[in-house]
């Protein structure tokens, strides 16, 4: 059990916010944040399996430390509390990504006017879950002091998916003050199950007489694929199932990233991306659960047999009993179904300045002419099943000699107002390493932070011949 | 320059060390494995309503008593066994015929042997005016035991007679609700 709520606390990742790593443009996966990011390279390749790792992990509500702080006091006391503290629009997030290769190279060379293309394989996991209050307080309490407060069912909403992505990219400088980009995506998902759209409620009334009226009134689904065959006897290869799907064996969907760069001025620039616009059609290994169900139960009728010939005590039990059997039959369908990519919208504002610039003419000097500060702000926003979320980041971007380059960050979002974030990106000839890191404030005591996000990868990168 | 190698030097030192001197201090993360509910859950039992008229037969004479029994196996599910901690059943009862009751609720087990009894008096009301009696018969320890072995419920409602009631007729006047419900104490662990 704790290890289940341990994971819960560092696994299940918030939002997919990267701040630190957005507009971050000397490094190449910043491309798939903003497909019309600037770039600083001819080309790049991704070392295997490490140009990108992403862990990013958050919870609202509370932190691993109010439940695990050693302070002597009952752990399942704790617990309470937290539930208690929590309300509904409280939520669990996670998300994963891992590059499995990337690549970029740019058609044309000439700085001015280049199509940059990018392309790759990643996957990503995604865990998202609201905190369902009633029904921890209904299983908590029970409905013994709650009569007439309605349980809502529908707090019930929860998603998780596990996917991979095959994307080509192509940014292009039209000018020196714009840069477009587009990245197309196919969307193989190996596994998937939702269940947003509950609606529904349970509620004891109590009537005349002592009585009580419980009106139990469903309205759930939940809806899954790839998760059935693991049930199925005759399948004794899930691992070369899943290697399959990771490879377009999945259920497949397309979708675009759109973005552009813009600078009025050399100082300035303004930059946007709309990031997975697009769907998944679930049609292979689906299995949806459906229950819909009403049903008020108001005691069995005790007739007594000397009285009348009518139905006995016995006869409205069964009758009783076989409505709650009822009650809880889930239905089971097969029929495919398609949802929307969780959208992400990205946009900053930033001015540079620091421009180093040498007052005697000299050719051979090989010092870095452009702007060694920027700072900004950053919008991050995506939709959830039942809310925006966004975060909001003032940045401060800092160039030391061409190969450092360093970045932080203070971000405010629904999981704390002290986030404050540093990223590295560090060149050793072509090779290049980066790190980024939010939550540095709570390092001293991660089980404190409610969220952690983490980024890191190496590439080989093909300066441009001006540099 | 010199700026910048400072610099350089304590970022990249903060860095090292942000990373390896993050920790989790203070937490205990082997506390007590087991999540446990203690939940309360009210339910609607048995219900009767009859008139004065129901306690006599159809020769118009007075009946000594009714009773219903009903098979059930909630008490003794496995659910209950393993999580009912306490329960207790909690009768009400409203009287407005001139007639005082005793209500029995017996206890039987699958073998059909008594495992629990009790009986709730109930006063004749002379004017036909409700008469509400409330009882709870509370099942902990020996009694709880005897609940979880419960698999049929039987019911008897006996007409006492009084100096101030009289002989129920089909004519005669007033009715008798009886309501249960039960309040079942849980201790879920997982």
């Amino acid at each position: 059990m704790k290890w289940f709520f341990f994971l819960g606390v560092f696994l299940s990742l918030h939002a997919q916010n990267k701040q630190l790593l957005y507009g971050f443009n000397e490094v190449p996966q910043q491309l798939l944040l903003n497909p019309g990011g600037q770039v600083d390279f001819r080309g790049y390749v991704g070392i295997p399996l490490l140009s990108h790792i992403h862990l990013n992990a958050g919870i609202t509500g509370f932190s691993a430390f109010d439940i695990f702080a050693d302070d002597g006091r009952d752990f399942n006391q704790k617990l309470r509390e937290v539930a208690y503290s929590m309300d509904s629009k409280d939520f669990v997030g996670f998300n994963q990504q891992l590059d499995v290769f990337s690549a970029g190279f740019s058609v044309k060379t000439s700085l001015e006017k280049k199509l940059f293309i990018s392309f790759g394989m990643y996957q990503e996991s995604d865990i998202f879950s609201y905190f369902p209050k009633d029904y921890a307080v209904l299983a908590n309490e029970g409905n013994y002091n709650n009569l007439n407060r309605r349980f809502d069912f529908g707090q019930l909403s929860v998603s998780a998916e596990v996917l991979s992505v095959f994307h080509i990219g192509l940014n292009k400088k039209i000018n020196s003050k714009w840069t477009l980009g587009i990245r197309g995506k196919v969307y193989s998902s190996i596994v998937q199950l939702s269940s947003t759209k509950n609606q529904g409620s349970f509620i004891t009334v109590p009537t005349a007489n002592n009585n009580l009226n419980h009106i139990f009134d469903l309205d759930m689904s939940l809806h899954t694929s790839g998760i059935s065959f693991l049930s199925e006897p005759e399948v004794n290869d899930e691992l070369g199932i899943l290697k399959k799907r990771l490879l377009f064996g999945g259920n497949l969907g397309v979708g675009i990233d759109l973005g552009f760069t813009h600078q009025p001025a050399p100082e300035w620039t303004i930059d946007a991306s709309l990031q997975d616009i697009g769907f998944i059609n679930y049609s292979k290994d689906v299995k949806n659960y459906i229950l819909d169900k009403y049903l008020e139960y108001d005691g069995i009728q005790a007739v007594f047999p000397e009285i009348t010939s009518g139905l006995t005590a016995q006869d409205y039990w069964n009758e009783v009993s076989s409505d709650f059997d009822n009650l809880v039959e889930i239905d089971s369908t097969t029929i495919s179904y398609t949802k929307w990519r969780p959208l992400k919208l990205n946009s900053s504002v930033s001015y540079n300045f620091g421009r180093k610039i040498n007052k005697e003419c000299n050719c051979l000097d090989k010092s870095d002419p452009t702007f060694q500060n920027r700072v900004g702000a950053h919008l991050f926003a995506m939709n959830r099943p039942n809310h925006l979320q966004w975060a909001l980041s003032l940045f401060y971007f800092r160039k030391f000699y061409k190969n450092l380059q360093i970045k932080t960050t203070y971000t405010v979002d629904a999981f704390s107002f002290s986030n404050v974030g540093l990223g590295m990106s560090a060149a050793l000839g072509p090779l290049q390493f980066y790190i980024m890191a939010d939550n540095l404030l709570e390092y001293q005591n991660l089980a404190k932070s409610q969220s952690v996000s983490l980024q890191l990868g190496f590439n080989y990168i093909f300066k441009n011949y001006e540099n | 320059m010199k700026t910048q190698s400072f610099f350089i030097k304590h970022i990249s030192l903060l860095f090292v060390l942000g990373t390896c001197l993050s920790c989790i201090k203070d937490t205990d993360f082997e506390q007590d494995d087991a999540l446990i509910l203690y939940p309360t859950v009210e339910l609607n039992l048995v219900n009767a309503q009859e008139p004065a008229a129901s306690f006599v037969d159809s020769s118009g004479t007075e009946l000594p008593f009714i009773s219903d029994q009903v098979v059930f196996d909630v008490f003794n599910s496995g659910f209950s066994i393993d999580n009912l901690i306490k329960a207790e059943l909690v009768f009400g009862i409203t009287n407005s015929i001139n007639k005082a009751f005793q209500i029995k609720v017996d206890f039987y087990d699958n073998a059909d042997a008594l495992q629990h009894t009790f009986s709730i008096d109930i006063d004749n009301s002379p004017s036909n005016t409700p008469l509400f009696t409330e009882h709870i018969e509370v099942f902990e320890n020996m009694s709880l035991t005897a609940l979880k072995s419960t698999h049929k419920l039987n019911i008897t409602f006996t007409l006492i007679s009084t100096p101030t009631s009289s002989v129920l007729t089909s004519g005669s006047e007033g009715s008798i609700l009886f309501a249960s419900k039960g309040v079942f104490y849980l201790k879920i662990s997982s």
